[in-house]
């Protein structure tokens, strides 16, 4: 596979904070089509990962490439194709939706003819059209949540990046970005998500890697990961809890070659 | 496992835990805010130490009696208990409206078996408390010293002292709770702001309008306003002096004024307490009513310094607390303005125009600042814009250019008719609007403190003490340059030009170190 294929690359990357690693010559790879699942406990370093990777943090060494471009030597040329979406949703209370999705275009450098057409379609599909002229201080927090997807899509990102996508929305809307994500991933880009509802990610994710302490612990296919934790046909609930409370399971050998599922 | 003084749930150890809070809250860490608070202490015991051994034994011994002369003294001690009440008032009111809008932890207290009444008192009581440290710490040592040299009778104006913040509090407690059901919660909140500054500014605006006023005052007739109020012959006994009696040792006077303020404080909390869940619903849901669909299209323009721009001023627009503040800035300054064009080269009244360039600097500066901090510093999404391919020059001159446009939007009338009129005091002017404004931006973005436009109004601080600092010095410093070089003396305007030029220079920060 040569590295154009890759969407994501990641290798030896380090960050501490006074005196703390948070971030351990982690290593990982994602490719364009594949959604991606990072997983730990609370503290383990997936955001500061994120963060790094969305060129928010500086890393202490190591070295992030974006479809091919190299993130730390050239971060605006890397940021232009990636979405970064916080747990939290990055937002403005006195702007209104459409207002929103105009600044965020505007910083992206989409043009405006382009943004409009964009800025409709990806409001309607979230059901935000009709609230589009009123402020953001009067959505809901799965309003918030939605309106700040809208934002991420409206500049057409081939790598997006989910801190927790999944807070604060009802079953519908839940299930509606499940599905638009997929949809994303099908069209091409790439996408990585963490998450602490593990059936999210079972369900969803092409690949899963799982960090502690800052280091990747393990990654693969769910069957894999199974096979590492002696769990065949468990959940990956039991799988996660296993390899984070007995890390030197992940280490050993797998058995036997496993088939990648049917996404 | 709880490090607070009494029972876990009671009203002390609540107490504890506020009063940590609030230790909590300011900028500086614990310890170095120990450190720092006490050599300050030490400073100011030891100076008032050697002052009142030499007038302490000089002093009688209180209370004061009942000559003219004894109600002289008490109606000063008056009107300083009165500046210190209103800036309590105005301090308690931001309190009492915080707890309102910002309810934090609130909802976690009165979810807990916790009696509201218990968690309300004890909240107000810190918000009395949390006025205190700044008085108690100036008048503390002069009345250490008093009581030591002359009589520990002064010590009663500690116990006063406390009286009075209490009374203030249950004051503002009232004042929000009549602004909430009279003009109602949307619009108590920048009321209230305004309240408070006014209130907490009321005798520097009281002192600007006799300032203002008096301009048709001569010396002698301002000698014989001041021959007229030492010849008032103010009753020592009036019961308006009460609360002067009882900080000057009138044992009886204290205890009515600790009385009343008791009264005052438990009839505010009361009347607050009763209304105050309703009133924090009403707050809450003041963004969340129906709205009629409005099913406008607006058109999305493009640009990326030009969204950022569009952006920060929509935001600035928005805001009214934001804009309340900025314009109470002006409404300090413009009395200081209109003093400061009231020097005039010739004896006849009038304005000047040569003082008007100053006072146009020093206006463009101290908005500029305001403005610059919230553009720069106030970043509701920082994220988001970090994590967009725009460079941080990029961005940061985008910021300044939407902070800078009000200023300018203000200033272009008056420094065109200035220019026509006079067109070398004109060029000054401008000059100085120009220079500080961009003094402004370099500090404001050298110096920038990131936050929330929350912390604007919960703080009401821009930046560092540092920044704070420099910003005014170089404000005050660029003020008379132009001043200086609009009445003629270009080359003694060199001096404060220079001074404000290597102060700014030396509040520069790399990029790499700055917040």
């Amino acid at each position: 596979m040569s590295a154009s294929d890759y969407a994501l690359q990641v290798s030896d990357l380090s960050k501490s904070y006074g005196g703390k690693q948070a971030v351990d010559q982690l290593g990982f790879e994602v490719k364009r089509g594949e959604l991606y699942a990072l997983l730990g406990p609370n503290g383990a370093g997936k955001t500061t990962t994120l963060r790094m990777i969305a060129g928010l943090l500086g890393a202490d060494s190591g070295s992030i490439s974006v479809f091919g471009v190299d993130a730390r030597a050239d971060p605006l040329a890397a940021k232009s194709m990636i979405a970064w979406l916080p747990d939290e949703p990055m937002i403005y209370d006195k702007l209104t939706g459409w207002e929103y999705l105009e600044f965020v275009a505007g910083l992206w450098g989409v043009d405006a003819k382009t943004a409009a057409a964009r800025a409709e379609e990806l409001l309607k599909l979230l059901g935000l059209w009709d609230n589009r002229n009123d402020r953001c201080e009067t959505f809901s927090r799965g309003m918030k949540q939605k309106a700040v997807l809208a934002a991420a899509l409206i500049h057409e990102p081939k790598l997006l990046m989910l801190d927790e996508p999944l807070t604060g929305l009802d079953a519908a809307a839940s299930r509606f970005v499940k599905d638009l994500l997929r949809r994303k991933v099908e069209d091409g880009a790439a996408v990585i998500l963490t998450t602490h509802i593990l059936e999210v990610a079972e369900r969803m994710a092409d690949r899963i890697g799982i960090i502690k302490n800052g280091k990747l612990l393990i990654e693969g296919h769910l069957s894999d990961l199974q096979a590492r934790a002696g769990a065949a046909g468990q959940s990956l609930e039991d799988v996660f809890l296993s390899l984070v409370s007995e890390p030197e399971a992940a280490l050993q050998p797998l058995p036997a070659p496993t088939k990648a599922p049917v996404a | 496992m709880s490090s607070l003084a009494g029972r876990p749930g009671s009203a002390l150890w609540l107490m504890g835990a506020e009063l940590r809070l609030y230790w909590r809250r300011g900028r500086m860490g614990p310890k170095s805010g120990l450190i720092a608070l006490c050599v300050i202490l030490a400073v100011w015991l030891t100076m008032t130490f050697f002052i009142f051994r030499a007038v302490g034994p000089a002093i009688p011994p209180p209370p004061l009696g009942h000559d003219p002369i004894d109600g002289l003294v008490l109606a000063g001690v008056s009107l300083t208990a009165f500046f210190i009440a209103s800036v309590m008032v105005s301090q308690a009111i931001l309190g009492a409206v915080e707890a309102i809008y910002t309810r934090n932890d609130l909802d976690l207290l009165l979810s807990s078996p916790l009696s509201p009444w218990t968690v309300l008192v004890v909240r107000s009581a810190a918000i009395a408390i949390g006025a205190l440290p700044l008085y108690a710490g100036l008048l503390g040592a002069p009345v250490l010293w008093m009581a030591v040299f002359s009589s520990p009778l002064w010590f009663s104006a500690l116990p006063a002292l406390v009286g009075l913040a209490f009374a203030a509090t249950g004051v503002a407690l009232l004042i929000v709770t009549a602004l909430f059901r009279t003009i109602g919660p949307k619009r108590t909140r920048i009321f209230a702001q305004i309240l408070s500054a006014l209130t907490g500014a009321a005798l520097f605006l009281s002192i600007q309008y006799f300032n203002i006023t008096s301009h048709q005052t001569s010396a002698m007739t301002r000698q014989q306003a001041i021959d007229g109020f030492i010849h008032l012959r103010i009753s020592p006994d009036a019961l308006w002096l009460t609360p002067a009696r009882a900080m000057t040792g009138d044992i009886p006077a204290l205890l009515m004024w600790l009385a009343a303020c008791g009264l005052a404080f438990v009839g505010g909390v009361f009347l607050f307490s009763r209304r105050f869940v309703s009133d924090a619903a009403a707050a809450s849901s003041m963004g969340q009513r129906k709205r009629v669909a409005d099913t406008r299209i607006a058109v999305v323009r493009g640009g990326e310094t030009a969204s950022i721009v569009r952006k920060e001023l929509r935001l600035l627009w928005r805001d009214p607390v934001l804009l309340s503040q900025i314009g109470l800035q002006l409404v300090y300054l413009i009395p200081l303005a209109i003093v400061l064009m009231r020097f005039n080269n010739s004896d006849a009244p009038g304005v000047s125009l040569q003082a008007l360039a100053p006072a146009l600097t020093l206006l463009s500066s101290a908005l500029a600042g305001s403005l610059i901090w919230i553009t720069v510093s106030a970043e509701d999404a920082p994220d988001l814009v970090a994590s967009a391919p725009i460079a941080p020059a990029l961005l940061e001159r985008g910021k300044i250019m939407a902070a800078l446009a009000p200023v300018a939007a203000l200033m272009v009338i008056p420094l065109a008719f200035l220019i026509v009129e006079a067109p070398a005091v004109g060029g000054w002017a401008l000059g100085g609007c120009l220079v500080s404004a961009a003094c402004s931006a370099l500090i404001g973005l050298w110096r920038r403190s990131p936050g929330s436009r929350r912390d604007f109004f919960r703080n009401r601080r821009q930046g560092t003490l540092m920044s704070r600092l420099g910003q005014t010095i170089v404000t005050l410093t660029l003020t008379a340059t132009v001043g200086l070089g609009a009445y003629g003396y270009p080359w003694l305007a060199l001096i404060p030009a220079i001074f404000a030029a290597a102060l700014t220079g030396a509040l520069y920060k790399p990029r790499d170190q700055r917040a």
